[in-house]
């Protein structure tokens, strides 16, 4: 081999190499890994919730923060413990996982950013100290999370039975509108719990708040999203006939109409 | 020795906060459940001022009055006969002992007809789980957004059953987003000393030990009232709460 392509493969490893490298780096928060998260409130936690949190979310945690005017939807008011991304059934408080997840994830379609430019540690320090904003979690206890049967294929069959579920058993039209894009007839009057209106979600941008896998999509609907008007269907349907309707609400998504794209 | 003296002062001032924020606790709700045996009670009458026309109730019906009762509004119903208020619920507060809390077997129910929920008013003991039905062909959705007790929210599709247990003392709302007009309440007391008044405004309250007891009245668009009532033994006090 001639010393000059020696040089050049060198060259191509290393830059793959560096790549690689970085694009662990990025992906690393993504993959929700095992954290330590302090059951305590720490002075680290106490600073990063009033240098990155609070001017969104209130220095007690009341969603009233100096910028929380102008934004919407609203930051959450941490004082109820309603968190809308869980893992848990309807109405059960959040587990730290959850918490964590929402933090470094943050919600498309909202002013809630992925907080990745924080370390790991920052992240789970802030944990406790929105905890300690609500006495719900003194009085009670976060749920078994709901099992996530196996995923089955999607096939015509089962888009059509989701397609069934959506429009006559479920009614999700009713707010989500037929083709799915928010705009269903009791769309307009939906307010969340704190008073605020909220639209229901658009499937069609394919931007999912709780996140765009299937496996977030089931979790959504079986566990609802406390503090919003979504419900959860977690007695209504058989674990077959919620892959479904994942599947369908999947295939609602169109990202050729998204202006944003 | 000043050293001393100054920690023997600390450690008694400590003590004693403990001891007042121990009391204060215990001071907040305590109820004993004890053998009532000579009791007395209460029954009474709650009634609207501003209310219904007496003039207009058909007497040739005979016995059968069956609109007997007016909606004013749909929180207000009034009785046409004597003025009595519906949906009133009627409770001991700051009773500290009496009989013993009994859960009931067969959960209350309430059921959501035509898009609203019957009975729109219901009291409940505290641990008392009760029955949400959906009597309606179409979807419905049982949302409450409490903090003490776990809030739920669940879509409900015809004939479907929801059991939830209320373990904390609170007033409940429970909504349905679809319809946006329904609702109906909760009341979950932590004394077995309540009821809700039937259509013509009546309610009793049993075996209560004699004393001087706060009868609070509590309407969901009306408001509280609050009344100092007597009970002797084995005698019936009655009373008569108006809202004005």
């Amino acid at each position: 081999m001639k010393p000059k392509v020696l040089l050049s493969r060198v060259g191509l490893w290393s830059a793959m190499s560096v790549t690689s490298a970085a694009l662990m780096i990025t992906l690393a928060p993504l993959t929700a890994r095992a954290v330590s998260i302090p059951t305590e409130v720490t002075e680290e936690g106490k600073k990063t919730y009033s240098n990155y949190c609070a001017p969104c979310h209130g220095d007690e945690g009341k969603g009233d923060g100096s910028l929380a005017r102008s934004l919407l939807p609203k930051p959450r008011d941490f004082t109820r413990g309603a968190y809308k991304f869980r893992t848990t059934p309807s109405g059960s408080l959040p587990t730290d996982q959850d918490i964590y997840k929402t933090i470094s994830y943050g919600v498309p379609n909202s002013t809630m950013i992925p907080w990745d430019i924080l370390t790991e540690q920052q992240r789970a320090s802030v944990i406790p100290v929105l905890k300690s904003f609500s006495e719900a979690f003194e009085v009670r206890k976060p749920d078994a999370a709901v099992g996530v049967g196996l995923e089955t294929r999607p096939s015509e069959k089962t888009l059509a039975e989701g397609k069934k579920i959506y429009e006559e058993k479920l009614e999700c039209w009713k707010c989500h509108g037929v083709e799915g894009r928010g705009d269903g007839p009791s769309a307009s009057e939906q307010e969340d719990d704190f008073g605020f209106p909220i639209k229901p979600f658009d499937f069609t941008t394919g931007k999912f708040k709780g996140g765009n896998s299937s496996t977030d999509v089931y979790l959504r609907f079986t566990t609802g999203l406390n503090g919003t008007p979504m419900p959860s269907f977690a007695k209504e349907l058989t674990d077959e006939q919620r892959w479904s309707l994942t599947h369908y609400v999947l295939s609602l998504i169109k990202p050729e109409e998204c202006p944003h794209k | 020795m000043k050293q001393f003296l100054f920690l023997g002062v600390l450690a008694v001032v400590f003590s004693c906060g403990n001891i007042l924020s121990a009391s204060d606790t215990s001071a907040k709700k305590v109820y004993t459940e004890i053998e009532v045996s000579e009791g007395g009670s209460i029954v009474g009458n709650v009634m609207f001022a501003g209310g219904a026309a007496i003039t207009e109730l058909n007497l040739h019906g005979g016995w059968d009055l069956g609109d007997s009762t007016k909606s004013l509004s749909e929180k207000v119903v009034v009785s046409k006969i004597n003025g009595g208020l519906k949906s009133v619920v009627v409770s001991l507060t700051d009773i500290s002992a009496g009989k013993k809390k009994v859960n009931p077997e067969i959960h209350p129910v309430i059921d959501q007809q035509k898009n609203s929920f019957i009975p729109r008013v219901t009291a409940i003991l505290v641990g008392t789980s009760v029955d949400i039905l959906n009597g309606d062909q179409e979807l419905h959705t049982v949302h409450t957004k409490t903090t003490r007790n776990q809030p739920f929210n669940y879509g409900a599709s015809y004939k479907m059953r929801i059991t939830k247990t209320f373990e904390y003392p609170e007033t409940i709302k429970l909504t349905c987003d679809v319809h946006k007009k329904s609702y109906a309440w909760i009341v979950v007391l932590d004394n077995p000393y309540f009821d809700v008044t039937d259509r013509n405004g009546y309610f009793e309250i049993c075996d209560i030990p004699p004393g001087a007891y706060k009868l609070q009245v509590w309407h969901e668009e009306l408001g509280n009232l609050e009344k100092e009532v007597t009970i002797h033994s084995k005698e019936i006090t009655k009373v008569e709460l108006v809202y004005s």
